[in-house]
């Protein structure tokens, strides 16, 4: 223990955990839909400082740009665009018994997770190789150019998807005419 | 990776993903609307056609060289297994889109972006069967479900098919969130992609309980695509909400392409860790077809029913599996070749099936199994359709479910002096009874009890059927009766996948 104390970087990892741990309480437990975005920021933003700390800079990158710049304001635009109450809302919330069997679930799975972790990685050491955008894009235009492609046409049809669900019906408009 | 790339071995794919762009493109034409359709059929045949050429390559002149064929360092692996399977998938796709043209067109909720996203879930399909690295399977996958959610919500302003959708949604994140889990948690402790390179690193040797971990979570992402018990529940509600062709979709292709992910990574990737997938899935196995069916029985809803009975047949496809991990001498092979012959007689009754309902409620606008009672007094040839594809499903000869059954019987009865497997057989005995009993009640319903005096006699008959559902009802007919009279036909295919077991 009086090592582990001794290393700066496991001082910022204590301190990130905890605020990590914090947030995502707050994430689950928020009646305000937008509060509980925010925190959902503040638990990414902390994942990305975890990855900085082992120095994989380019998944801290991807963390930022694509989880908080993407994923989080499609959030906060789909709260708006669909009018969706903001605010406190007193029906945001589960009876105490579904959330006591949730609570035990959840901390029977970190525990399990935990303890496996620690069994199997607890005693390795995160060695400073340097993976380069370089080195990633050679690998996703090589190997993996097959699984990259795919991914596009997932996103194609997510996108087509979205727009035919969201738009109006073409009967609807025939109405209004 | 060889300079030259094998665009041969990944021409099925090009022309599907030719075809998903094309429909898109014919959708915005001024052209009629079956012209979006017609392209998808076009495209589904000629994908078919380089299928053939790969697996018959030693008999033509302009195509060198033999057996599997292996792209991007392992990952992606065209041997005779995949070629089957994708001819599974593109078959059924054949027969799906055959079935949504009339439904879709006369619909309300017509949109031409209903094909290119049936084709775009066929195509993930199709990519699985020759995924055999963690990423490709997962996206290939990815690209399976992620259509099908959209599909299943098809009529929005429908509440049930938007319940449909949502339930399919969050329960599809879920698995995939525990899948994703499972998988990083194997690279974790391999440090390996590939399938082959997870089943060399995972040879001899102790492993961290973590990798256990890994394993249960992969199988149970896979569960819930398979929707096998305790990871069913959403299946019923999915199935009634979804528009009905959708439904056939989802009870055929989507449900094969989750087993073609749970047989090959159980199969390749975890080959070292029987005992600890073998157990599982004979749990699993035994508690799909024994719920699926009691639950089956108490349904008075055509489509419910359909629902139930799928969640059991998969226990059936499970079994061989469970079989063949736990019992010590018995060969993968022979479960293999059991489970994917099951698959592809099933996959034609069951389109077939979906079919039925699609043709019985255009005549009683109802798939209350009430209101079909008596059919056979006005509508015979349906009726008769009714009998051939209820029958087959529960497995009455010479219709196609017998042989089907009888392979999977033969596989689990290969493992016989241990108690598991004769165990395992003794159940699945009992729940072939149950099943046919509710199979039965259908055809008992149609043919035996008197038309409902509620509905006005003016109203049935209804309109004669749409031309591409005759056609589809005529294909899964035709393919059911011939190869339940000669199971070689389909049989011959399930063989060729032998290789693959064989291979390790």
């Amino acid at each position: 223990m009086g090592d582990w104390l001794s290393e700066v970087a496991n001082w910022w990892f204590a301190a990130v955990a905890l605020a990590m741990g914090y947030a995502a309480y707050r994430v689950v437990t928020s009646a305000n839909v937008v509060h509980a975005v925010l925190a959902l920021v503040a638990t990414l933003g902390g994942s990305a400082v975890l990855f900085l700390l082992l120095g994989a800079e380019f998944v801290v990158w991807t963390v930022v740009l694509v989880y908080i710049g993407a994923v989080i304001v499609l959030f906060l635009f789909g709260i708006m665009i669909t009018r969706a109450p903001l605010g406190y809302e007193a029906e945001l919330d589960h009876p105490p018994k579904t959330k006591a069997l949730a609570a035990i679930v959840a901390g029977a799975m970190f525990l399990l997770i935990g303890w496996t972790l620690v069994d199997a990685f607890g005693t390795e050491e995160v060695t400073a190789s340097v993976t380069t955008v370089g080195d990633i894009g050679l690998q996703l235009f090589g190997r993996f150019v097959l699984p990259f492609e795919v991914v596009s046409l997932v996103l194609l049809a997510a996108l087509i998807g979205g727009i035919v669900l969201a738009r109006q019906d073409p009967v609807d408009i025939e109405d209004q005419r | 990776m060889s300079a030259l790339f094998d665009y041969h071995a990944l021409a099925p794919e090009l022309i599907l993903a030719f075809t998903v762009m094309a429909v898109l493109a014919v959708d915005l034409m001024p052209v009629p609307k079956y012209y979006a359709a017609v392209t998808g059929l076009v495209g589904l045949f000629a994908s078919i056609i380089p299928l053939l050429t790969l697996a018959l390559c030693s008999e033509l002149s302009f195509c060198s060289d033999n057996g599997a064929r292996l792209l991007f360092g392992d990952s992606y692996v065209v041997d005779t297994f995949s070629l089957v399977l994708k001819g599974l998938f593109l078959v059924s796709a054949f027969i799906s889109l055959l079935l949504a043209v009339g439904y879709v067109e006369s619909d309300r909720y017509y949109q031409g972006e209903y094909y290119f996203l049936l084709l775009a879930s066929v195509f993930g399909a199709v990519v699985m069967a020759s995924s055999r690295d963690l990423i490709s399977i997962f996206v290939g996958l990815e690209l399976v479900s992620g259509p099908a959610f959209l599909l299943a919500g098809w009529r929005k302003g429908d509440a049930r098919s938007n319940e449909a959708a949502l339930k399919f949604f969050i329960v599809g994140v879920l698995s995939a969130a525990i899948l994703l889990f499972g998988m990083s948690l194997i690279y974790g402790v391999t440090g390996e992609l590939t399938f082959s390179g997870i089943r060399a690193a995972t040879v001899g040797g102790e492993l961290p309980a973590v990798f256990t971990l890994g394993v249960l979570f992969v199988l149970m992402g896979f569960a819930f695509k398979v929707s096998a018990v305790p990871f069913h529940f959403w299946t019923p509600d999915t199935y009634e909400g979804a528009p009905t062709p959708v439904t056939a979709y989802l009870s055929v292709g989507s449900k094969a392409a989750g087993f073609v992910g749970l047989l090959v990574i159980c199969y390749s990737a975890f080959a070292n860790m029987r005992d600890i997938w073998g157990p599982a899935l004979w749990i699993i196995a035994v508690a799909s077809m024994t719920l699926g069916n009691l639950i089956a029985v108490r349904q008075t809803n055509v489509i419910r029913l359909l629902g139930y009975s799928s969640i059991a047949q998969g226990g059936f496809m499970l079994a061989p599996f469970a079989v063949a991990s736990m019992v010590e001498g018995v060969e993968l092979e022979g479960a293999l070749f059991a489970t994917v012959t099951y698959l592809l007689f099933y996959a034609f009754m069951n389109l077939g099936a979906f079919g039925v309902v699609m043709a019985g409620m255009s005549k009683v606008k109802s798939a209350e199994l009430s209101s079909w009672s008596g059919m056979a007094q006005y509508a015979p040839g349906l009726s008769m359709l009714v009998v051939i594809f209820f029958f087959a499903l529960a497995g009455v000869p010479p219709l196609a479910g017998w042989f089907a059954k009888l392979v999977m019987f033969q596989a689990i009865i290969s493992g016989a002096p241990n108690v598991w497997a004769v165990l395992l057989g003794v159940i699945a005995a009992v729940n072939a009874v149950v099943a046919f009993f509710y199979y039965a009640k259908v055809v008992k319903t149609v043919w035996m009890d008197s038309v409902p005096v509620e509905i006005p006699a003016a109203e049935l008959g209804g309109s004669g059927l749409n031309p591409a559902l005759a056609l589809a009802l005529g294909i899964t007919a035709i393919a059911t009766i011939v190869t339940g009279l000669f199971p070689g036909v389909l049989s011959f295919f399930g063989e060729a996948t032998r290789t693959f077991a064989s291979g390790f």
